[in-house]
């Protein structure tokens, strides 16, 4: 634990080295917030769609941006140099798993970014007028499953990054595997358009699949869009995918390890 | 002395998709992929003491990564047995590499934009060192290597030669049994190659480190070690003392003259022409002739007249490329 605790306070200075890239951070989530806001409220005329309100819509939108970093399936740059670059030998000659330490530099990246990010765009969201701002949690019940939920969101997101990792570490090419995998998980999990919007027969299909977990789902727990004792269940569902998707990364990470051959040098 | 390394018949073959040019051959290679087999290593067998600096030596592509990355349980050999402090390095990867430590000189262990010093805090952590253990390290290394300046500044401002002092120090936090310096010196300039020679001394001696090291330097191997072994094309070809080698070589001396005046087609038996420019030619004893200095300068005085000359032995890099050559590598 120790060794993952370090791993992590390292993530974390190395996040507070770059303070531009956390304010352009902050800015472009700004403008997407608002953007996203204008867009589905001209769509959302008639005031309610499914029964999702456009000041539930407006929440919806300011959580995705506020906890985007955690939600976004991305590799961390060090990650795919390091695996392209062979560098990644020396995380073979440490006295710890090497998906255990991949998922901690993750999860360490993300919670820090997200820290340096979210308080800024939710205190502005939540002083914005209702119709276009972030409101206040329906109840305290729900703000706690809220961060329960956003927890082991995050986990699943670190997950599903690791199986991005593996095809960087199977085919030793950062590209396409990468933006197919961030790509497919966002359209599926809600980041681009809320799920609530989808047509009926698509929200069928991504309530099957695990990316609605990762940030749909605290975020509807948190607007009241879905019921306390639903919400209770969904997270058990979520945990479940958690550790499948753990599972099965460890494995693939492990058989790839196995054949790896560091090159150079 | 009790062996610490053993190394058995461990051979390495890799499969490599054979790549043919052509516009056509390439299209058809897509479909159809060739794989050749290519023997990076093949029975090699060997074993080093504890506490011993050994230099492992041979020309490009002969396979000393190949075995680094062996011992240090990244790869895993297609064959043969290794028992390393009593571990089989791939098999038991995570406790063995408690064990060990590595340098490979051409990548980075620590991490690029925070100050050293937070590196090895991480590594501290990973390795589970005892706090007052660490201080104690930290305060031998910091001394033998002149860190304290350093120590504070990321790891993206620091010149070659700190940064491979901060490996070195990274890579002993932990006090292994074993080093693996992956050429060390590559790049260095000729103080700090001095200084990363001098520390790996004083550790060998402080801390009774085993140290393995690969070099294409072999003014590294004459000031560390006098243990070598060479391999080529994937074999062990010696393994014995470096001044063997230099003594078999060392019979050949090259000597340079001046003579007073230009001479058409300067050649004196036994010896071979190197170089001449205008009056200055340089020779050498053919290997079969053994020299004398007395014997040389009655045969050249009757033949020339000389100003000056002056012998040396040839230089160790030009055993090594005797040896390379020998051995047709």
């Amino acid at each position: 634990m120790r060794s993952y605790l370090g791993i992590f306070k390292m993530q974390f200075k190395s996040e507070l080295q770059y303070r531009a890239k956390a304010w352009s951070g902050i800015a472009t989530q700004f403008f997407w917030g608002i953007l996203l806001i204008s867009l589905y409220t001209a769509f959302m005329a008639n005031d309610q769609v499914n029964g999702f309100s456009i000041s539930q819509m407006a929440s919806y939108i300011w959580l995705g941006q506020a906890f985007f970093v955690m939600r976004y399936i991305y590799l961390l740059p060090s990650t795919s140099e390091e695996i392209v670059s062979g560098n990644v030998g020396y995380k073979f000659v440490r006295p710890i798993n090497l998906y255990n330490q991949w998922f901690s530099e993750h999860l360490g990246q993300k919670v820090s970014a997200t820290l340096l990010r979210f308080p800024l765009i939710i205190i502005i969201s939540l002083l914005l007028p209702s119709t276009i701002g972030l409101s206040l949690p329906v109840s305290i019940t729900a703000f706690l499953l809220f961060i329960l939920s956003l927890i082991v969101g995050t986990l699943l997101s670190v997950a599903i990054s690791m199986l991005a990792v593996y095809l960087v570490f199977k085919t030793l090419s950062d590209r396409g595997a990468v933006t197919l995998v961030s790509t497919i998980s966002g359209l599926l999990g809600g980041t681009y358009i809320p799920i609530p919007l989808m047509p009926d027969f698509i929200q069928d299909i991504v309530n099957y699949l695990p990316f609605r977990y990762i940030s749909d789902l605290p975020i509807r727990i948190y607007i009241g869009n879905v019921g306390i004792s639903d919400a209770l269940v969904h997270i058990g569902i979520c945990i479940a995918w958690l550790v499948a998707i753990v599972i099965l990364g460890k494995i693939l990470i492990k058989a790839t390890a196995k054949k790896a051959v560091i090159q150079g040098g | 002395m009790a062996s610490i390394i053993d190394f058995q018949d461990i051979c390495k073959t890799f499969k490599v998709p054979e790549r043919q040019t052509g516009k056509w051959k390439m299209l058809s290679n897509f479909f159809n992929r060739k794989h050749k087999l290519v023997h990076a290593l093949q029975n090699v067998s060997f074993s080093i003491n504890e506490g011993d600096i050994v230099g492992y030596i041979g020309p490009n592509g002969a396979g000393k990564s190949t075995t680094i990355k062996i011992m240090s349980g990244i790869l895993t050999p297609s064959s043969g047995n290794c028992q390393i402090c009593g571990f089989v390095p791939w098999k038991e990867r995570q406790e063995y590499v408690k064990n060990i430590g590595v340098v490979f000189g051409q990548k980075s262990q620590l991490w690029w934009d925070v100050p050293v010093i937070d590196s090895f805090e991480l590594l501290k952590d990973i390795y589970k060192i005892p706090n007052e253990e660490y201080a104690e390290t930290l305060k031998v290394l910091n001394k033998a290597l002149n860190l304290d300046e350093i120590i504070s500044r990321p790891l993206r401002q620091l010149s070659l030669g700190q940064k491979m002092k901060c490996e070195l120090a990274g890579s002993l936090l932990h006090r292994p049994k074993i080093l693996f310096l992956d050429e060390p010196t590559i790049g260095l300039d000729a103080i700090t190659k001095l200084a990363v020679r001098d520390f790996i001394k004083y550790i060998n001696k402080k801390w009774k480190t085993t140290i393995i090291l690969t070099t294409h330097d072999m003014s590294d191997i004459d000031a560390l070690t006098n243990k070598i072994i060479l391999i080529g094309k994937g074999q062990i070809l010696y393994n014995g003392t470096f001044d063997n080698i230099k003594e078999k070589y060392s019979n050949q001396k090259i000597i340079q003259v001046e003579l007073s005046k230009e001479y058409e087609d300067f050649n004196l038996d036994g010896y071979e022409v190197i170089s001449v420019n205008k009056n200055f030619v340089t020779i050498k004893n053919l290997p079969q002739k053994e020299f004398h200095t007395k014997e040389f300068i009655n045969q050249i005085t009757k033949k020339y007249d000389i100003v000056d000359f002056q012998i040396s032995s040839i230089s160790i890099d030009e055993v090594l490329a005797k040896l390379y050559k020998d051995y047709e590598l």
